[in-house]
């Protein structure tokens, strides 16, 4: 994103307050930040065309390595020393898991809103506990939240 | 699998969470949980080759549609990784109407919590399947 930033800056094709409004539009937007920012970026440059380009080309290429990538995992999976070094890998990449998670979460971890975050946290983890849905939580989550609004929030998330 | 199939539950994945990993948990419950479409080490494959390419992180989804139901399956599962982020079109407009609503920042801000709450817990399942398999192949 910040590449990106840079680059249609650089070319006067952005200003930071048009930045500030993609990032906040890709925060909101579900699925994956970048590809919603890349939207919005291609939509304020030409529209529709230019925002299916950006899709498409923010997404493609890494698609299809990803499809190379799994087609050869899959042929070399059944050797045992292969699953043993994959699964050291999948370690690894768990950590990815997580600072994800931690990187969703810090913006919340400030006072003013930690007390709503840990309420909508500790009914989260109970709610998995009890083996409801993810969709479930999620939408639960933001009834909770919404019904327990009104005192101050943190700024938007990074 | 149907890549009709794929396509709806990676959608139904991808458009309720606000992170590239946050889809996750709920593809782990759509396909191997309960339609036992692929396997818990198939599922952290395809993560670990999301984390191993270039490109957004969400795209490990595209590993998933091709484990699930092969070049169709990718296909699929590329468009359902493409649809939510047309979103944005829409929310550019309505932004500036609706954001600054304290109810509407706040129910997304529960919603992003709840996600890495979600998140947390399938790290952990992952980590303690993968732990398994290196355990078991020493």
């Amino acid at each position: 994103m910040e590449l990106l930033r840079r680059t249609f800056t650089a070319n006067g094709l952005l200003d930071e307050t048009g930045n500030a409004g993609l990032v906040a539009v890709s925060r909101l937007t579900p699925g994956t930040n970048i590809l919603a920012y890349c939207v919005g970026l291609g939509w304020s440059l030409h529209r529709w065309p230019g925002a299916l380009a950006a899709l498409v080309a923010s997404s493609l290429p890494a698609s299809l390595i990803i499809c190379a990538l799994t087609a050869a995992i899959v042929r070399i999976d059944r050797y045992p020393a292969v699953r043993v070094i994959l699964a050291v890998a999948v370690l690894a990449a768990t950590l990815l898991v997580f600072s994800s998670a931690a990187s969703l979460l810090r913006p919340y971890l400030r006072r003013p809103a930690l007390m709503r975050a840990s309420i909508v946290a500790i009914m989260s983890v109970a709610m998995l506990a009890a083996d409801v849905t993810p969709v479930r939580i999620l939408l639960l989550a933001a009834a909770l939240g919404a019904a327990i609004s009104g005192s101050a929030r943190p700024s938007d998330p990074q | 699998m149907s890549p009709i199939v794929v396509y709806v539950l990676l959608l139904k994945a991808i458009a309720t969470s606000f992170a590239g990993m946050g889809s996750l948990p709920q593809i782990q419950q759509d396909f191997v949980e309960t339609r036992h479409a692929l396997s818990v080490e198939q599922i952290n494959q395809a993560v670990l080759v999301g984390r191993s390419t270039p490109g957004p992180i969400g795209a490990y989804v595209v590993s998933v549609g091709y484990l699930a139901a092969g070049w169709s399956g990718a296909i699929a599962a590329w468009l359902a990784m493409m649809t939510p982020a047309l979103a944005a079109i829409p929310l550019v407009v309505l932004m500036q109407r609706w954001v600054h609503l304290p109810r509407v920042r706040a129910a997304v801000d529960a919603v992003v919590i709840a996600s890495a709450i979600l998140l947390l817990s399938s790290g952990i399942r992952m980590a303690a399947d993968a732990w398994q398999q290196v355990a078991a192949g020493f």
